[in-house]
């Protein structure tokens, strides 16, 4: 049976949901869209029926969010309040019922992004935990991992930089890039923290589309044939974790594509190598 | 961040709570007017009042698109919203705010629809702890009759016919509300919360909530010297 990560929302039956919860994780310009876009033809080939569905998108709030944002007018616990309704809404009547289906739901970010982003704005963790503690265990989360020298370009060359994902709520007096980089580095910082304890498959985002498709297409490919939840591509964070992890079962690794300039990045695989030998 | 009884301000907040009927907010007014007069800066702030969540609540509520769980955030937000850009500030600057229903409000309906009572406690556990809370204790067939007539019939929501608890609506607000003041009664001690017997003539309850705010007000700001 699924299980949550605490308590249960009134009237959800969480028997008979056996579709597969598939979140695809990561910072604003990553990526995340473009390989749920070439995902869900390739899942639908199989023969899979797919749901997409993402932050800010509830009938009740999404809306209401967006406009709230134009404004900047939204203090920090009441935009954290207002992406965790948004997600109830889309958590009841959108993901529940496409997996008491069987579909395979594939979430463009889950409940992750919006508590990194509110930690950095001074919200308790023990309270953002309680407060999204209702939503489903995923059977999978692929978080696109990237440094910020290799996100910044992507960003810059594509659509600029917006003022809430570079966090001028938090930094005023900055400008753009400054304050771009800044938040997006701590942010990343946040998400690591979030990859240890909710034992995120890392997937290395600064490789090209394709090579990420690839790793997301056989991550997934794996979760659908029924093997249990693993560490596919290792998991980020804490060096007791991940020697644990590898001491359980050693988790199964690509070959080690070529680490990205930042020092996080360059860090993390070579644990995992140490680990995997 | 700040939880429940940590923050300290020079200002001062008092609370009414009650079912629909107990008379909370026409001594709320009384209190207000008797305040304004004593010289205070006095603020009033309603329930579900935030102008930026307000539409969507009013949307989800029409649709009757609001599950316990949306129900319960979507006030939260609205509460959150008037926390952080009007309640705070306010204090901060030595006002007494005077609120029409606060968090225990919450805690009483989302629990009867059958919401965690630790997950909404630790979800409204940013507010600021009351200086006073006044629970207006009413019999629930004396609430009725104050209702009957004074106004157009129940809402879907307030007479809590999401739950399914009768076709009938006005037999839906009967229960709704019993299960209401169960859980009302269970707070009175877990928050110490202030009794007033809501039977009693509305001069003698006025008084006897006069008594406890001039009690609590001696580091309050007067805008001016009383007549």
């Amino acid at each position: 049976m699924r299980e949550t990560y605490g308590v249960v929302l009134p009237g959800m039956n969480l028997e008979d949901l056996s579709g597969k919860l598939i979140v695809i994780e990561g910072t604003d310009g990553v990526g995340r869209s473009t390989q749920i876009d070439l995902l869900k033809p390739w899942l639908e080939q199989q023969g899979r029926a797919v749901v997409d569905t993402g932050l800010t998108r509830s009938a009740l709030a999404g809306k209401g969010i967006k406009q709230a944002k134009e404004g900047h007018t939204l203090g920090p616990l009441t935009l954290s309040l207002f992406y965790t309704a948004d997600f109830a809404d889309r958590l009841e009547r959108e993901i529940v019922p496409a997996l008491r289906a069987g579909f395979v739901v594939l979430t463009d970010r889950y409940i992750y992004s919006p508590m990194a982003r509110a930690m950095l704005r001074s919200i308790d963790v023990g309270w953002l935990r309680n407060a999204y503690s209702f939503a489903l265990k995923p059977d999978a989360v692929f978080y696109l991992r990237i440094g910020v020298d290799d996100l910044i370009p992507r960003v810059v060359f594509s659509r600029g930089f917006d003022y809430w994902e570079s966090g001028m709520d938090l930094h005023p007096s900055e400008d753009m890039y400054d304050s771009f980089r800044k938040y997006q580095t701590a942010l990343l910082a946040r998400f690591d923290e979030l990859s240890a304890e909710y034992q995120f498959d890392v997937v290395d985002a600064s490789a090209d589309v394709d090579t990420i498709f690839r790793q997301l297409r056989d991550g997934i490919a794996r979760v659908l044939s029924g093997e249990p939840r693993e560490p596919l591509f290792g998991v980020a964070g804490s060096k007791e974790g991940s020697e644990e992890a590898a001491a359980k079962k050693p988790a199964e690794m690509p070959a080690s594509k070529g680490a990205g300039s930042e020092d996080g990045d360059s860090k993390k695989p070579q644990e995992r190598t140490a680990t995997q030998t | 961040m700040k939880r429940y009884g940590e923050h300290r301000f020079p200002g001062k907040l008092f609370v009414v709570e009650g079912i629909d009927g107990s008379g909370k907010s026409t001594q709320l007014m009384l209190l207000h007017q008797w305040l304004k007069a004593e010289g205070y800066g006095v603020v009033f702030s309603e329930w579900n009042s935030s102008p930026l969540v307000r539409d969507i609540t009013k949307r989800g509520k029409r649709k009757h698109m609001l599950t316990a769980a949306t129900f319960s955030l979507i006030h939260a937000t609205d509460f959150a919203d008037r926390m952080e850009r009007n309640i705070i500030p306010l204090l901060k600057a030595g006002a007494v705010v005077l609120c029409d229903r606060y968090i225990f409000t919450a805690f009483a309906r989302d629990v009867v629809r059958g919401m965690d009572p630790k997950w909404v406690r630790e979800l409204y556990s940013f507010a600021v702890k009351p200086t006073v809370t006044f629970y207006f204790r009413v019999p629930l067939e004396v609430a009725m009759k104050r209702l009957i007539g004074g106004r157009n019939g129940f809402k879907f929501y307030e007479a809590g016919m999401d739950l399914g608890l009768s076709e009938d609506i006005d037999e839906s607000f009967r229960v709704f509300q019993g299960h209401i003041i169960e859980e009302y009664e269970k707070m009175v001690p877990e928050f110490e919360i202030s009794v007033v017997d809501a039977t009693l003539p509305i001069e003698v309850e006025q008084a006897q909530m006069r008594q406890l705010v001039k009690s609590k007000l001696a580091q309050a700001k007067r805008l001016r010297v009383a007549p």
